[in-house]
C-alpha cells in the first residue's frame, strides 16, 4: 500500500468516524447527548446558579452591613439566605463536579463517551428543570424559608406557603440527576478505561471520582427517604415529625445530616481531584505519593459518613454518642492532611512554573488550611457548644467550601477553558480576579470567626448595635463586594468575545494525561483512535503517542457501520473485553426530563391529575428510550475494533454495563430503604413502648402471606431467566405473566395487613412507619411488574431471545433487591412486634 | 459594670449610652464567649486560646513549606525526601496532635456535662416564637413564673431544664457556658455555674421562624444574697399602681383583655399564652432581650408590635389612643 | 518531566499475573471494618442509654462491649494489612508501583491496602477512646 492510498484510507476512516458522532445543528443541537456537549451545558447552567446565589450573599452582607437594618424585611431575609444555601450546596456544589466530570473524565480515560450518553442528559435536563423552580420560587415570594437544612417542626407545621414543598421537590428531583450521575461515573471509571490502563495506572482524577460517585450512592438515598416522610406529613398529616402523636424532628436531623455531611466530602474531594491533576503538571513531574493519595480518598469517603451527628452536638444526645462522632470528626483530618502533604511533597520535588490555574490552587491551600484547623476544632464537642450555629460556623464553612472548592474550581475553569473551545482565557484577568476574590474573601470572612466568638448567632436578619458585631460586619461586607468584583472580572474574561484570539497550541499546559490528547478546537469523537496506555501520565512517557493515535493506529479508528461505539475494558487490567455502541442524539431524555419535573412541580401545588399525566408520559419517555437504545441486538457478534483484535458487540449478565448500572443504581436504592427501616428502629428507642399496641399492628398472616406471594413472584423471575436461555420460550412467557399476578397480589396482601387492623396512617407515628414501609414495596412492586411487562413485550417482539437476554439479566437482578426488600419489611412490619 | 444589656431598635438617648459601652467593650462584648464569666465558658475559652495558637504556628509552617517547595526548594530535594515529609508531617503528627486533642475534649465532657442533683437554682426555660417562658422551681417546690431573662447566683451551679411547645430553639448565654437545644417533644437539661457578677446576654442559636434574630435575653449574676432578694421580689404579687394615670392604665389593661394571655399576680389577670407581666417593669428589657424597658418601649411595644418583631403572636394595639397607649405602657413601667 | 527510570522494568515483568487472588474490594474492606465497628458502637451507647440506663445512668457494660468490638475490628484490620503487605511485598520492586505490568497493579492494590488498614487502624482506636473517658449517658 503506497503512502497515498494509506492517507485515503485513513481520511475516509475520519469522515466515518465524524459522521457517527456529529453534534446535531440547529435546534437539533439540544437533542445532543454527546458528553461534550452535555457537559458544556452543566457547567454552564452550573456556573449560572452559582451567581444568582452569590447575589443572593450580596444581599445578606448589604443587609448585614450596619446593625438594625431595614434593606431586606425579616420574612424576604429568610427566603434569601436559605435559598443562599440551598443554590450554593445543591445546584452549584454538587452539580459543577458532576458537570466537569462528564465534559473531562472520557476524554482523561481516552473514551469517546461515558456508557450512558442519555442518562447524563437526562440528569442534566431534570437538573435544569429542577434548578429553575428552585430559584425561580423568589421572583414570587414563594420561595423556602426554612434554611437549607429544613428543620421541622418550623417548616412541617408553622410554614404554609408552597416554599417548603418547592425545596422539597425540587430538590429530590435533583438527588435523582445526582444518583443518574454517579451510576455513569462508576462505571465509566470501572468499565470504560482505555485498554492497558490497569487500576494503579488511573489517573487520580479517577480514584477520586470513583470514591465520590460511591459515596453518592450511600449518602443521597437518606435524604430522599426524608423527603419522603417530610413531605408525607406535609401533604398527608402523617405524623413522622409531629412530637404529639409519637415522631420526633431530630429524626429528620438525622437523616439530613447522614446526607449532609457526607456531602461536604462529597463537593470537596471532587475538587482537590482536581487539585491533583493540577499540581503534577506544574510542578513537572509524576505526583509523589500517588499511592497515599487514593488512600486519603477511600479513606475520607468512608470516615465522612461517621461524621453526621457533629451537626448535633447541641442536641442533648448522651456524651458517649458525641464522644464517637467527635473522634470520627478528628480522624477525618488524617487523610485530609495526607493529601496536602502529598501536594507539597510533589511541588518539592518538582520544579514549579508559575500560572494562573496554579495561583488559585495555592490560594485554595492558603484558605482550606484555615478552614480545616477550625473544622479540627469544632470537631470537639464541648467547643461546638460555643461556637455552633455562629458566625464561627460561617466562616468555617466558607474557608472549607471556598479553599476547597471554589478557588479549585476556578483555577480549574482556566487549566480546562482550552478543552471547551480551543481558546484561553486571559492570565491578566485571571491573576487580577484572583487578587480581588483572595483579598475580598479574606476580609469578608476572616473576621466572622471573631464576630462568632462575640456571640452573633447564625441566620438572623440583623443585630443590635454597641454589642461588639458592628465594626465586623461591616469589614465582612465590604470583603463580600470585592470578592464579587473579582468574580465579575472572571465572568467578563470567560464572556468576553474571543474571536480574534488564535486558538490555543495543542496540550497547552504540556501535562501528562489524555484528556489534553485531542486537536484545537477538538472534535466530537473525542480520540482519533483510542491509545494503549503504559504509563499515569502517557502523553509524558510514551514517545510519539499523539502522532499515532491521531494517524488512528490504536483501537476503533473508524465507524464502518456509522455507529457511535466506544471500548469496555475489564475492572482491574482495562482488557478491551467489548465493542460498545452507545446511542446518538434524542429529545426523549429531555421529554422524560419534562415529565419527570412534571410529577414533582405539580405535586409541589397538589395538582395530582397533572402529576399522574406527567408521571405517565415520563415512564412512556423512558420506555421509548429503553426500547429503541439498549440491549440492541448487533448485526453481527462481534467486529474487528483494530490491532488485530476482534471484541464482541454485545455482553450479557453482569458483563453488560447496563447489569452494572442496575446493581449500583440498587445500592442507592437499599439505602434509602434502610434510611425508612431505620426510622421504624429510631422511634422504637425513643419511645417506652413501641409498637405502641402489639394488637393494632398488621398482624403475622397478611405480612406472612405477602412475602410468599412475592418470594414465588422472585423465583419465577429467576426460573425464567434460565427458561429463556434454555429456550423454553413458553415456560419463559407463562413464568413472567405469573409473576406480574403474583406481584400484585402479593403488594394486595401485603395492604391487606395493616387496612384490616385499622390502622391510621395519622393518628400516630406507628402507622405511619407500617404504611409507609408498606407504600415503599408497594411502589417499587410496581416497578417490578412494568420490568416484567417489558420483558414480555421484548420477547414477542424478538428483541429479548435465548441469545440476546440483557433485559431478563437486568430485571432479575432488580428483583433480587426487591424480595430482600420484602423481607425485611415483613420481618420488620410482622416480626418486631413479636420480638418487642 | 456595663449598663447592659444594649437593646436596639432604637433612637435618641439611648445611642449616648450605646456609644460609651462600645468604647468600654471595644474587643468583646457582653454577649462574647472570650470573656467568660462561667465555669463552662472558661474552660471552652481556654481550650480555644490553646487551639487558636496551635492553628497559627501549623498554618504558618504549612504555607510556608508551601511556599519553599514552590519558590525556593526547586531541585534541592529528592522524591525521598519528599515521601519521608508525607509520612511525617502527613500523617504521624497530625495523628498524635489530634489524638491529644481529642482526649482533651473527652475530659473536659463530664465538667460541661456535671450531675444536676446538687444544683441550687433549678429553672425551667421554654423557648416559644419568640420570646421565653422561664420558670423558677425553688428547692420547696414553688414556682414562680417570669419572662425573658435570667438572674442567677454567683458561685452557685443552676440547673437548666429546657423545653419548647412550638419549633426548635437553643438556649445560649455565651458569657457562661454552651448552648443547648430546646426541642418539641424532648425534654434537655443545662448546667450553668457563673464565676463573676456582672450583666450579660443570652440569645437564640437554632434558627427559629421569622423573628429568629429578635429572640434574646438578658441574664445578670447577683452576689447570693442579692439574688435571694430578686427571687423573693419576683414570687410576690404585683404593686398597686403609684399614679393615677398608672392606675388608668390597669384598667385598660383589664378592659382590653391583655389578661387574656398576661398574667399579672394579684390582679384579675392570668393568661398563660403570653409571658407573665407581674414584675415586667424591673426586667432588663423588653420584647425579648430586644428594646430598653422605659414607658416608651412599652409605648413602642404595644402599638407596633410587628414592625417591632415581625410575625409576633401579640396583636398590634396601634389604634388605641395616644393617652391610653401612655397610661399601659406607665402602668407597666411601673410594674418592678 | 519523563521519568528517568521508567524503561527499567522490574525482574518480574513477563511473570504471569498473580490476577486470580485480585480484586479491587480488597481496597474498602479495612475502611468498612472501621465503619462497622464504629456503627455498632454508636448503635450500642444509644441504646443503652435510650433504653437500658436513661439520661445520666451509668454506661457499664457497653464500655465492655465496645472493647470487645475495638479487639475484634483492630485483630481483623491487622490481617487484612497483613494480606496487603504479602501483595505489596511481592516480588522485589517498591513503590510506587506505576509499571504497566500485572505484578505492579497487584503490589499497587496490596500497598494502598496497607495505607488503608493503617489509617482504619488509628481511626478504629480513636473511636474507641469516648468509651474510655465517658462513664456515664450525660
Amino acid at each position: 500500500m503506497s503512502d497515498d492510498t494509506e492517507t485515503r484510507r485513513a481520511a475516509a476512516q475520519a469522515e466515518r468516524l465524524l459522521t457517527a458522532w456529529k453534534t446535531p445543528t440547529g435546534w437539533r443541537y439540544w437533542s445532543a447527548v454527546n458528553n461534550s456537549e452535555v457537559g458544556l451545558w452543566y457547567t454552564t447552567v452550573a456556573f449560572a446558579f452559582f451567581f444568582f446565589a452569590g447575589i443572593l450573599g450580596l444581599l445578606i452582607r448589604a443587609q448585614l452591613a450596619v446593625p438594625g437594618n431595614d434593606f431586606l424585611d425579616a420574612d424576604t431575609y429568610n427566603q434569601v439566605f436559605t435559598l443562599h444555601g440551598t443554590v450554593m450546596m445543591f445546584l452549584f456544589a454538587v452539580p459543577i463536579f458532576e458537570a466537569f466530570s462528564i465534559m473531562i473524565l472520557p476524554e482523561m480515560l481516552g473514551a469517546r463517551d461515558l456508557p450512558f450518553p442519555r442518562l447524563s442528559a437526562y440528569g442534566f435536563w431534570s437538573f435544569l428543570i429542577g434548578g429553575v423552580f428552585v430559584c425561580g420560587s423568589i421572583l414570587f415570594d414563594a420561595a423556602p424559608k426554612g434554611g437549607w437544612f429544613m428543620y421541622p417542626p418550623l417548616t412541617t407545621e408553622y410554614q404554609d406557603g408552597v416554599g417548603v414543598d418547592i425545596w422539597l421537590l425540587g430538590l429530590s428531583f435533583i438527588e435523582v440527576a445526582s444518583i443518574a450521575a454517579a451510576v455513569e461515573l462508576i462505571v465509566g471509571i470501572l468499565k470504560c478505561r482505555p485498554p492497558g490502563m490497569r487500576i494503579n495506572l488511573m489517573p487520580l482524577y479517577a480514584w477520586y471520582l470513583l470514591v465520590v460517585a460511591a459515596m453518592i450512592l450511600f449518602a443521597f438515598p437518606p435524604l430522599i427517604t426524608g423527603d419522603l416522610l417530610f413531605e408525607m406529613q406535609r401533604a398527608f398529616d402523617w405524623p413522622f415529625f409531629d412530637p404529639d402523636r409519637g415522631g420526633d424532628p431530630l429524626l429528620w436531623q438525622h437523616l439530613f445530616w447522614i446526607f449532609g455531611h457526607p456531602e461536604v466530602y462529597i463537593i470537596f474531594l471532587p475538587a482537590i481531584a482536581l487539585v491533583a491533576t493540577m499540581v503534577p503538571v506544574f510542578a513537572r513531574r509524576p505526583i509523589v505519593g500517588y499511592s497515599w493519595i487514593v488512600l486519603a480518598a477511600v479513606g475520607t469517603g468512608f470516615i465522612s459518613f461517621g461524621l453526621w451527628v457533629h451537626h448535633m452536638y447541641t442536641t442533648g444526645l448522651p456524651g458517649l454518642t458525641l464522644g464517637f462522632f467527635s473522634a470520627a470528626s478528628v480522624a477525618v483530618a488524617i487523610p485530609t492532611g495526607i493529601q496536602i502533604f502529598c501536594f507539597v511533597a510533589t511541588a518539592l520535588a518538582g520544579r514549579v512554573i508559575a500560572s494562573t490555574p496554579m495561583l488559585y490552587v495555592s490560594g485554595a491551600l492558603a484558605i482550606f488550611v484555615i478552614g480545616g484547623l477550625t473544622g479540627v476544632m469544632v470537631a470537639l464537642a464541648p467547643f461546638d457548644f460555643q461556637v455552633h450555629d455562629t458566625y464561627f460556623i460561617v466562616a468555617h464553612v466558607h474557608y472549607v467550601l471556598v479553599g476547597g472548592v471554589v478557588f479549585p474550581v476556578t483555577g480549574a475553569f482556566y487549566y480546562f477553558y482550552p478543552l471547551a473551545g480551543g481558546k484561553t482565557l486571559s492570565d491578566r484577568l485571571g491573576r487580577i480576579a484572583f487578587w480581588l476574590m483572595f483579598s475580598g474573601f479574606n476580609i469578608a470572612f476572616l473576621p466572622m470567626h471573631l464576630t462568632g466568638l462575640r456571640g452573633m448567632p447564625r441566620r438572623v436578619f440583623t443585630y443590635e448595635g454597641g454589642v461588639g458585631f458592628d465594626v465586623l460586619n461591616l469589614v465582612s461586607s465590604i470583603g463580600a463586594f470585592i470578592l464579587a468584583a473579582g468574580f465579575a472580572v472572571f465572568l467578563w474574561d470567560v464572556l468576553r468575545p474571543k474571536g480574534r484570539q488564535p486558538y490555543s497550541p495543542r496540550n497547552p499546559w504540556n501535562a501528562g494525561t489524555l484528556e489534553w490528547l485531542g486537536e484545537m478546537p477538538d472534535k466530537p469523537w473525542g480520540v482519533r483512535s483510542i491509545p494503549v496506555i503504559e504509563s499515569r501520565n502517557p502523553l509524558w512517557d510514551q514517545p510519539n503517542l499523539v502522532r499515532d493515535v491521531d494517524a488512528g493506529r490504536f483501537y476503533l479508528p473508524d465507524a464502518e457501520e456509522l455507529k457511535r461505539e466506544t471500548l469496555v475494558t475489564s475492572i482491574l487490567d482495562a482488557e478491551p473485553i467489548q465493542c460498545l455502541r452507545v446511542p446518538g442524539p434524542t429529545f426523549l431524555t429531555m421529554g422524560a426530563a419534562a415529565g419527570t419535573g412534571g410529577v414533582f412541580i405539580f405535586s409541589t401545588y397538589h395538582w395530582w391529575w397533572l402529576a399522574g399525566l406527567s408521571g405517565v408520559l415520563a415512564l412512556g419517555m423512558v420506555l421509548t428510550w429503553l426500547w429503541t437504545g439498549t440491549a440492541l441486538i448487533p448485526e453481527k457478534p462481534a467486529k474487528d475494533v483494530g490491532l488485530g483484535t476482534t471484541l464482541p458487540l454485545y455482553k450479557s449478565g453482569p458483563q453488560s454495563v447496563g447489569w452494572w448500572a442496575m446493581f449500583i443504581t440498587m445500592m442507592g436504592d437499599m439505602t434509602a430503604f434502610a434510611g425508612l427501616v431505620f426510622g421504624y428502629y429510631f422511634y422504637w428507642t425513643i419511645h417506652e413502648d413501641f409498637p405502641p399496641d402489639p394488637a393494632a399492628g398488621p398482624g403475622v398472616a397478611w405480612p406472612l402471606t405477602a412475602l410468599g406471594l412475592f418470594l414465588a413472584a422472585w423465583l419465577l423471575t429467576v426460573l425464567a431467566r434460565r427458561w429463556n436461555a434454555g429456550g423454553r420460550r413458553q415456560s419463559f412467557f407463562a413464568a413472567l405473566g405469573l409473576a406480574c399476578l403474583l406481584t400484585v397480589a402479593g403488594t394486595a396482601a401485603l395492604a391487606t395487613g395493616p387496612a384490616v387492623t385499622g390502622l391510621d396512617p395519622t393518628a400516630h407515628v406507628y402507622p405511619a412507619t407500617v404504611w409507609v414501609l408498606v407504600l415503599w414495596v408497594g411502589i417499587h412492586a410496581a416497578v417490578g411488574v412494568v420490568m416484567l411487562l417489558y420483558c414480555i413485550a421484548r420477547g414477542f417482539a424478538g428483541k429479548l431471545t435465548p441469545q440476546w437476554d440483557i433485559d431478563i439479566h437486568v430485571v432479575t437482578l432488580f428483583w433480587h433487591f426487591l424480595a430482600v426488600t420484602v423481607l425485611v419489611t415483613v420481618a420488620t412490619l410482622a416480626g418486631f412486634p413479636l420480638v418487642a | 459594670m456595663p449598663a447592659l444589656p444594649i437593646p436596639f431598635l432604637t433612637h435618641g438617648r439611648r445611642l449616648t449610652a450605646a456609644a460609651g459601652v462600645l468604647a468600654l467593650a471595644a474587643c468583646d462584648g457582653p454577649q462574647s464567649t472570650l470573656t467568660p464569666a462561667g465555669v463552662g465558658a472558661e474552660r471552652i475559652a481556654d481550650l480555644w486560646w490553646w487551639m487558636f495558637g496551635g492553628a497559627v504556628v501549623i498554618w504558618v509552617v504549612v504555607i510556608g513549606l508551601a511556599v519553599y517547595a514552590t519558590r525556593f526548594g526547586t531541585g534541592r530535594h529528592d522524591v525521598r525526601r519528599a515521601r519521608l515529609l508525607i509520612i511525617g508531617a502527613g500523617a504521624v503528627f497530625p495523628t498524635v496532635v489530634l489524638t491529644a486533642l481529642l482526649i482533651w475534649g473527652l475530659r473536659l465532657m463530664p465538667v460541661l456535662r456535671p450531675p444536676t442533683g446538687d444544683a441550687a437554682v433549678r429553672v425551667e426555660v421554654e423557648g416559644l416564637r419568640w420570646w421565653w417562658r422561664v420558670t423558677y422551681v425553688t428547692p420547696d417546690g414553688r414556682r414562680i413564673p417570669l419572662a425573658n431573662e435570667i438572674r442567677l447566683p454567683v458561685g452557685q451551679m443552676a440547673a437548666f431544664t429546657l423545653t419548647s411547645p412550638d419549633v426548635i430553639h437553643s438556649f445560649w448565654i455565651p458569657s457562661l457556658g454552651g448552648k443547648m437545644d430546646m426541642i418539641p417533644g424532648r425534654v434537655t437539661e443545662l448546667a450553668l455555674e457563673p464565676t463573676r457578677t456582672g450583666v450579660f446576654r443570652g440569645a437564640c442559636a437554632e434558627y427559629c421562624g421569622t423573628s429568629h434574630a429578635l429572640m434574646q435575653f438578658g441574664v445578670e449574676v447577683l452576689e447570693p444574697a442579692a439574688f435571694d432578694d430578686w427571687l423573693a421580689t419576683q414570687a410576690a404579687p404585683a404593686e398597686a399602681p403609684a399614679s393615677p394615670e398608672a392606675a388608668r392604665g390597669r384598667e385598660l389593661f383589664l378592659a382590653f383583655g391583655c389578661g387574656a394571655c398576661h398574667a399579672v399576680r394579684g390582679t384579675p389577670a392570668d393568661g398563660t399564652i403570653g409571658p407573665d407581666l407581674t414584675h415586667v417593669g424591673g426586667r432588663l428589657t423588653l420584647g425579648a432581650g430586644i428594646l430598653p424597658n422605659d414607658p416608651a418601649a412599652f409605648a413602642r411595644w404595644i402599638g407596633d408590635t410587628h414592625e417591632v418583631k415581625p410575625d409576633a403572636e401579640m396583636p398590634p394595639f396601634g389604634m388605641l389612643p395616644a393617652a391610653d397607649l401612655r397610661a399601659l405602657a406607665l402602668y407597666l413601667d411601673g410594674l418592678t | 518531566m519523563a521519568d528517568p527510570q521508567r524503561l527499567d522494568l522490574p525482574h518480574d515483568a513477563r511473570d504471569p499475573p498473580p490476577r486470580a487472588r485480585d480484586s479491587l474490594w480488597i481496597l474498602p474492606l479495612a475502611p468498612t471494618v472501621w465503619a462497622l465497628h464504629f456503627l455498632a458502637s454508636y448503635v450500642t451507647g444509644a441504646v443503652w442509654c435510650a433504653k437500658v440506663a436513661g439520661y445520666g445512668g451509668p454506661l457499664g457494660d457497653a464500655r465492655v462491649l465496645v472493647g470487645i468490638y475495638t479487639a475484634v475490628a483492630l485483630a481483623i484490620i491487622a490481617l487484612v494489612g497483613m494480606a496487603g503487605w504479602r501483595r505489596h511485598s511481592y516480588g522485589d520492586a517498591t513503590a510506587p508501583h506505576d509499571f504497566a505490568t500485572a505484578a505492579d497493579r497487584h503490589r499497587f492494590l496490596g500497598f494502598a491496602t496497607v495505607l488503608l488498614a493503617a489509617l482504619s487502624f488509628v481511626a478504629t482506636l480513636l473511636v474507641a477512646l469516648p468509651a474510655v473517658f465517658t462513664g456515664s449517658c450525660r
